[in-house]
């Protein structure tokens, strides 16, 4: 069960007309590409994805599931959006009310064990070497967990683990976001249930009035001492929750060691959205120029290109310069233009001489983050750290420029 | 929209194009690579999809695994659903035929019983093996507009090479009046492109007309011009065949070059990207640090650490730091090596080119290649697929490495001479 439902406030523009799962990442592929890719090659085959908010970008980025394999006699993807029937009048409440109010869906397939999985992150994982775990140990729950610098584990879940063995152990604590952390473990939220506890769990959380697998769930279970692990996970793990570290995840996937593989990884997309498939190889100028910098078909390049990240059909024009961006698909890219450290989403426009970001690229400045379908008049400056809202009236652009954070709506 | 009803379309894709030497080595002509993530039918089959065409039978004959593999079921062309599809046609036993493809004509005569199961007004006939943007709705308008028996795709061509065509000398009205197959002194610069609208009717009459008429340029359109109503249905733009090495290679720079006339994603030719025995897709092109590309066409999957200038890159090429690729077309999966030097060279897929070694050294451009003298004759040299040209090596112009080439024991200097072929 793939949680792809939130929109996540802090990616902002980003996330106005998707979900966070359906966000373009690593110049070709969307965030939940990642738990998909893995499912594939975990051999996992029976999906549901649990989808609520602005759903459509996500349907169209599944369609039929092939582009996973996920579709054949026993195999297949659902998507499973909330409904109303006689019992329930309830948009879906949070993530476990989500699950709960799709246990029939479980009982019909009857597994022998539930993956609870969060579509947002950039991670590449072997499940079943999970599941083994989980298995060997007959846990009622494990949790995956992942070392994370000492500064930031308040926002995550954070766990004690007993050192049973080198794979994982007992969960000793576990406190949602805590304002002084007890390790530095934090939650991935890949979950592995056992199905008769997981539907025995939902349902009592139903009589409380807050419905999150983080935030109640496994509480409720340490607080019941139902059996639960923790999984220790090793490898890479790229949390996009804010737009800089969007941004910094996104800059894993450069250089010639990337901490993002895709290749090594086997992430898959689906080829037909936007119709990538169809895009002629990324064509280089006469005087274009890249540098350490990734390009999809697509892509036409006049001018220079460093340190980013171009989704397919982006066209950076003669005499134009981009560094340390990442435009979405079918960015345009006129002469003259500066962009320095801006994420920009699909369609938008930045007409000749728009500058954005600051004028050098000083380490510690800010990310600007423009929304879908923006038309940016020739000429007009943008700090860094700024917000741009998507579809911005063309009367709507102040005659003044944007200062250093500030947002334009 | 479609404005003039559903024609059949069958697509002669048998032919062997040896003239493309080892690049038909494994393949029929038409499924040969191009432009990066293309194949030579894919334009075909696109202006068919893009006529808003539906049906459509491929006959094939020479080496079809490859092409079969690429159709597929069709869907990268939109051909399936319930009326619609594409089928192909290989060669059968039959009642009374039990030969190969004797010709264009004879090819379509033994697939009577795939015109007949799919009924239909006009039939339109294709190459696969051209490069070009045509909207055959267009065509099949004018040829009923004319109520003509026969309607054929014609383009003024360079007086030099109007030799290797079928040729029309016509009316005020279009009317074709006289026809000379490749003429040695020609009387017109108005060449066939290959391309045949037929009243479906009249097509299957002619036919049976006798059944040694096997070629429609030698044959069938010689006699029709006296007897019956064939028009030239006028032609203006970028139209390439590709059958030779200089003219494949010509093409493909075609792309880079700017204002050719030749645009692939303008004109929405549909390629078939497979993932197959491959773990993921192929993710962007990754441009390390340091490297150098210009005037290129360079498709997903790549890594350039090196100098790319001039040339088209299949998915999944690799150019290691200090080399050098030019003017070249390097196949999905090749391999440069370090400090490697490429010129004029077309690489088939998978070719190792080891660190160090030149392909396409010296200056004697105009040496042709001694097996293939009429192949091989501007310069080009060809690596075949999976070889690989040890490191240090030094391959001269209008060089042929055959494919699979492999040498462990090779322990002294490689050397291939221009012209030569190992």
């Amino acid at each position: 069960m793939i949680l792809a439902g939130g929109r996540v406030d802090e990616l902002g523009v980003l996330t106005h007309y998707r979900p966070k799962s359906a966000v373009p990442f690593g110049g070709f592929a969307r965030v939940i590409d990642f738990p998909l890719s893995n499912l594939l090659h975990s051999g996992i085959e029976r999906i549901a994805i649990l989808s609520q908010y602005r759903s459509y970008s996500l349907i169209n980025h599944i369609g039929t599931g092939a582009a996973w394999d996920m579709i054949g006699r026993n195999r297949g993807i659902s998507i499973l959006p909330p409904f109303k029937d006689y019992e329930n009048p309830h948009w879906y409440r949070g993530s476990a009310d989500a699950v709960y109010q799709n246990l029939d869906y479980i009982r019909y397939y009857g597994p022998s064990v539930i993956l609870i999985l969060s579509g947002d992150h950039i991670y590449q994982m072997d499940y079943r070497e999970m599941i083994r775990y989980h298995n060997e140990h007959d846990a009622d729950l494990t949790a995956a967990f992942v070392e994370v610098p000492y500064a930031s584990p308040a926002r995550f879940g954070v766990a004690e683990i007993a050192d049973d063995c080198r794979e994982g152990g007992r969960m000793l604590s576990y406190e949602e976001k805590p304002a002084s952390p007890k390790s530095n473990w934090a939650s991935l939220t890949v979950f592995c249930f056992r199905p008769a506890v997981l539907s025995e769990v939902l349902k009592m959380n139903q009589a409380g009035n807050s419905y999150e697998f983080g935030r109640d769930i496994i509480p409720m279970m340490m607080r019941e001492n139902y059996k639960v692990h923790g999984y220790k996970f090793k490898g890479y793990w790229g949390y996009t929750k804010t737009i800089d570290e969007y941004w910094q995840t996104s800059m894993d996937l450069l250089g010639p060691r990337p901490k993002i593989d895709l290749e090594a990884w086997g992430i898959r997309t689906n080829l037909a959205h936007r119709s990538i498939a169809d895009r002629q190889p990324v064509k280089i100028g006469a005087h274009g120029n890249l540098e350490n910098s990734m390009a999809y078909n697509g892509c036409i390049i006049e001018g220079t290109v460093r340190n980013s990240i171009l989704f397919p059909g982006v066209h950076v024009r003669a005499g134009a310069e981009v560094n340390d961006s990442i435009l979405f698909f079918d960015n345009i890219v006129h002469t003259g233009v500066r962009l320095n450290r801006v994420v920009s989403d699909v369609n938008t426009i930045f007409n000749k001489d728009v500058h954005v970001g600051a004028p050098k690229c000083e380490k510690l400045s800010r990310v600007s983050v423009i929304g879908w379908n923006n038309n940016i008049p020739e000429g007009f400056h943008i700090g860094c750290g700024c917000t741009v809202a998507p579809r911005i009236p063309a009367e709507h652009w102040p005659a003044r420029h944007l200062e250093d954070g500030e947002e334009l709506k | 929209m479609r404005e003039s009803g559903d024609a059949l379309v069958l697509l002669l894709a048998g032919g062997i194009g040896s003239r493309l030497n080892l690049l038909v080595g494994h393949r029929a002509k038409p499924a040969v690579p191009f432009g990066g993530i293309y194949r030579i039918i894919d334009f075909s089959l696109s202006n068919v999809m893009n006529s808003g065409l539906t049906r459509v039978g491929v006959l094939t004959q020479y080496k079809p695994l490859s092409l079969m593999a690429h159709i597929g079921n069709g869907e990268a062309w939109d051909f399936t659903g319930r009326t619609r599809g594409i089928k192909i046609l290989p060669p059968r036993t039959g009642e009374r035929d039990s030969d190969w493809y004797k010709g264009t004509a004879d090819a379509i005569r033994q697939n009577i019983d795939f015109i007949l199961a799919n009924p239909s007004e006009q039939v339109v006939v294709l190459s696969g093996d051209h490069i070009y943007h045509m909207d055959l709705d267009a065509m099949v308008s004018y040829h009923q507009h004319k109520k003509a028996d026969i309607t054929i795709g014609m383009m003024v061509v360079p007086k030099r090479d109007i030799h290797q065509f079928g040729t029309g000398i016509i009316d005020a009205g279009n009317r074709i009046v006289d026809w000379e197959e490749k003429p040695a002194v020609p009387r017109t610069n108005l060449a066939s492109m290959g391309i045949y609208v037929f009243d479906t009717k009249y097509l299957l009459k002619t036919l049976a007309h006798d059944r040694r008429e096997a070629d429609f340029g030698m044959d069938i359109i010689p006699r029709a011009i006296n007897e019956d109503r064939v028009y030239a249905y006028p032609f203006y733009g970028y139209w390439r065949d590709v059958g030779t090495i200089q003219s494949y290679w010509e093409t493909n720079m075609d792309i880079i070059r700017e204002n050719s006339g030749i645009s692939p994603e303008e004109w929405e030719i549909r390629p078939n990207p497979e993932c197959v025995g491959r773990s993921g897709d192929r993710g962007p092109v990754n441009f390390q640090a340091g490297c150098h590309v210009t005037s290129s066409m360079i498709a997903s999957g790549c890594i350039i650490e090196g100098t790319v200038i001039n040339s088209v890159l299949s998915p999944g090429v690799r150019v290691k730091k200090g080399a050098t690729v030019t003017n070249s077309v390097l196949f999905d999966d090749t391999l440069i090596e370090e400090n490697a030097v490429v010129d004029l060279t077309i690489c088939d897929k998978r070719v190792h080119i080891g660190a160090d070694a030149v392909v396409g050294y010296g200056e004697n451009l105009t040496l042709p290649n001694k097996q293939f003298p009429k192949h091989l004759y501007t310069g080009i040299s060809l690596v075949g697929k999976d070889a690989s040209v040890p490191s240090g090596a030094r391959v001269g112009r209008n060089c042929i490495v055959n494919f699979g080439y492999h040498d462990d024991t090779h322990r002294g200097h490689f050397f291939l001479a221009d012209g030569e072929s190992v």
